[in-house]
C-alpha cells in the first residue's frame, strides 16, 4: 500500500491525492463516517475532508480510511438509473461534423454506453459520467455558452453529464433529459458516486 | 407571531443563515452568510442564536412590519418595529448588511439549512432573491443571550495557508501573491471574490485534468492569472489550480470588502 499524503487545504480541510484502483463510493462512505469530518468529497484524483478548524479529525482516521478503501470493493453495486433523452441538442450536428459521423451515429453511440458516476461536483446534483465512447471524446467548446438550459444532456472530454440547473457551460449539448430530476430540494442529488446510468432515446 | 413585508428592494437581498454543511458530496456548497460575523452580530442583537436565518442585503431594502416585530442589525443595534411602520436599510458603502428578526426568519429548513442557494433555486424564500410583496414570518425560537462578536477588520492582511497546488505554479507565484496588493472587483459575488489591480499570477501547465474538490477560501488562478477567492456558494469541484487558501477566521474580513477595496495576503503566522 502506498503512503497516504494529507495536503493542507486552508485550515479547515485536507486534500488527499488518490492512486487509481480505489472504490470511490467505499472511500466516500468511509471518510464521511469519521468523527469530526463535516464534509467529504471524492473526485477522480483527490478526496477532500472538511472540518471545523477548531476540532479536526484524527489524521490516522483519514489515512486508515483511504487505506481501507484501497481494498477491492465488497459493497453492493451502485444503483441503476435510466434517463430518457430527447436528442434535440444544439450541438448535435457540430459534434457529428467534428467526429466525422452522422447525427444518427452520434446518438447511437451516446445511448449505447453504460455510464458510471465518477464524481459529483460543479453544482448540486451534477454527475461526471465515465463510459463515453472514445469516438465521442472532444475538447470543451472553445467559447462556453452563457446559459445552458436545465436538463441539457452534454458531453465534454471523456465525460457525459446532465445539467441539473440552467448555468453557464462549455459542454457539447446532445439533448434534453425528460422526466428526470437530478436534484431535489428535500431529497438532494439523485445520482450518487458509483451509480450507473443509461440514456434511452425518446421521440422529439 | 411577527411578520414583515418587503416593500422595496434596490439591489439584491435574500435569506441566509449559518449554511448547509454536510452535502458537498451531492454538489451542494456549504453556503452560509457572506460575512459570518455580521450575520452573528445582527442575530445576537435580536437575541437569536448567531446562525439564525436573517436577511442578507446588497443595496437598499425597505421593510414594513405587518405585525409587531423586533428587528436588529449588523451594527449591533435593535429596535421594535410596530405594525404599519417602515424601515430602510441601505448599504451606504458597506458591502453587505444583515437584518435579523427576533425568533429568526421562518423559512423551510432544506438539507440542513435555511439559506438561499441561487444556482439551485434552493432554500430561503422560495429559492430566490427577495422582491417587493414578499411576506417574511418570524419563527418562535427561544430567546438566547450571547456575547456580541466583533465586526471584521476591513484593512488587515488576509491570512492564507499556501497550496495545495503549489506544483502547478512557478516558485515566484506565491511570492508575487504575498508581496502584491489587489483590488476587489465589482463582479464579485457569493460564488467568489474576484481580484484585479495586481499582477497576473503565473501558472505552469494546463487545466486539462479532472476536476478536484474545492473549498471556500481557495485562491483559484484561471489562465488569465486574475485570482478568484471562492465564496460560500462555490462550485464543489473545479479545474483551476489553487495557489493558497484563506483561513476560516478571515473569510468575513475578505468578503466584507466592497468593490475597489484593497486586499493583501500574508501567510498564517
Amino acid at each position: 500500500m502506498s503512503a497516504v499524503t494529507l495536503e493542507l487545504f486552508g485550515d479547515s480541510a485536507w486534500r488527499v491525492p488518490l492512486a487509481t484502483g480505489r472504490d470511490p463510493r467505499a472511500l466516500l462512505d468511509a471518510l464521511r463516517s469519521i468523527p469530526h469530518v463535516v464534509d467529504a468529497v471524492v473526485a477522480e484524483e483527490h478526496a477532500l475532508v472538511a472540518f471545523d478548524a477548531a476540532s479536526p479529525p484524527l489524521r490516522d482516521d483519514v489515512e486508515a480510511a483511504v487505506g481501507r478503501a484501497f481494498v477491492p470493493a465488497t459493497r453492493a453495486p451502485g444503483r441503476e438509473h435510466t434517463v430518457p433523452v430527447r436528442y434535440d441538442g444544439l450541438d448535435l450536428e457540430e459534434v457529428a461534423r467534428e467526429t466525422r459521423m452522422t447525427v444518427h451515429e452520434v446518438v447511437a453511440l451516446h445511448e449505447a454506453s453504460e455510464y458510471v458516476v465518477a464524481t459529483i461536483g460543479f453544482m448540486p446534483g451534477f454527475a461526471y459520467l465515465r463510459g463515453l465512447d472514445a469516438r465521442l471524446v472532444l475538447p470543451r467548446r472553445s467559447s462556453p455558452r452563457a446559459r445552458v438550459p436545465a436538463l441539457a444532456v452534454g458531453i465534454a472530454g471523456p465525460y457525459a453529464g446532465i445539467y441539473p440547473f440552467a448555468s453557464p457551460g462549455g459542454w457539447h449539448l446532445l439533448g434534453t433529459a425528460v422526466g428526470f430530476t437530478p436534484f431535489d430540494a428535500r431529497a438532494g442529488a439523485t445520482l450518487a458516486l458509483g451509480d450507473r446510468v443509461r440514456f434511452v432515446p425518446v421521440p422529439p | 407571531m411577527s411578520a414583515i413585508l418587503v416593500t422595496r428592494v434596490a439591489g439584491v437581498a435574500m435569506v441566509q443563515d449559518a449554511g448547509r454543511p454536510g452535502h458537498m458530496h451531492e454538489g451542494v456548497p456549504p453556503g452560509g452568510a457572506l460575512v459570518p460575523e455580521l450575520l452573528a452580530r445582527a442575530n445576537v442583537a435580536a437575541r437569536n442564536v448567531p446562525g439564525a436565518a436573517a436577511i442578507e442585503s446588497f443595496g437598499t431594502l425597505v421593510l414594513e412590519a405587518r405585525e409587531d416585530a423586533f428587528v436588529a442589525f449588523d451594527d449591533g443595534t435593535a429596535r421594535p418595529l410596530s405594525a404599519g411602520t417602515s424601515l430602510t436599510i441601505a448599504c451606504e458603502g458597506a458591502r453587505v448588511r444583515y437584518v435579523a428578526v427576533r425568533g429568526g426568519l421562518d423559512v423551510p429548513e432544506l438539507l440542513g439549512g435555511r439559506g438561499t442557494l441561487l444556482v439551485a433555486s434552493l432554500g430561503g424564500h422560495e429559492g430566490r432573491p427577495l422582491r417587493r410583496g414578499d411576506l417574511l414570518r418570524a419563527g418562535d425560537a427561544p430567546r438566547v443571550d450571547a456575547s456580541m462578536p466583533s465586526a471584521p477588520d476591513l484593512a488587515s492582511p488576509i491570512r492564507v495557508v499556501p497550496g495545495p497546488d503549489r506544483r502547478r505554479f512557478p516558485d515566484e507565484a506565491l511570492d508575487l501573491l504575498l508581496s502584491s496588493s489587489f483590488v476587489v472587483d465589482a463582479r464579485s459575488d457569493r460564488v467568489g471574490v474576484r481580484l484585479t489591480g495586481g499582477p497576473a499570477l503565473p501558472r505552469l501547465g494546463s487545466d486539462s485534468g479532472p476536476s478536484s474538490p474545492m473549498v471556500r477560501g481557495a485562491i483559484q488562478v484561471p489562465p488569465s492569472g486574475m485570482a478568484v477567492v471562492l465564496g460560500p456558494d462555490h462550485p464543489t469541484t473545479g479545474g483551476y489550480p489553487v495557489l493558497a487558501t484563506v483561513i476560516t477566521k478571515d473569510f468575513g474580513s475578505l468578503a466584507a470588502r466592497s468593490p475597489g477595496a484593497r486586499v493583501r495576503f500574508v501567510t498564517q503566522p
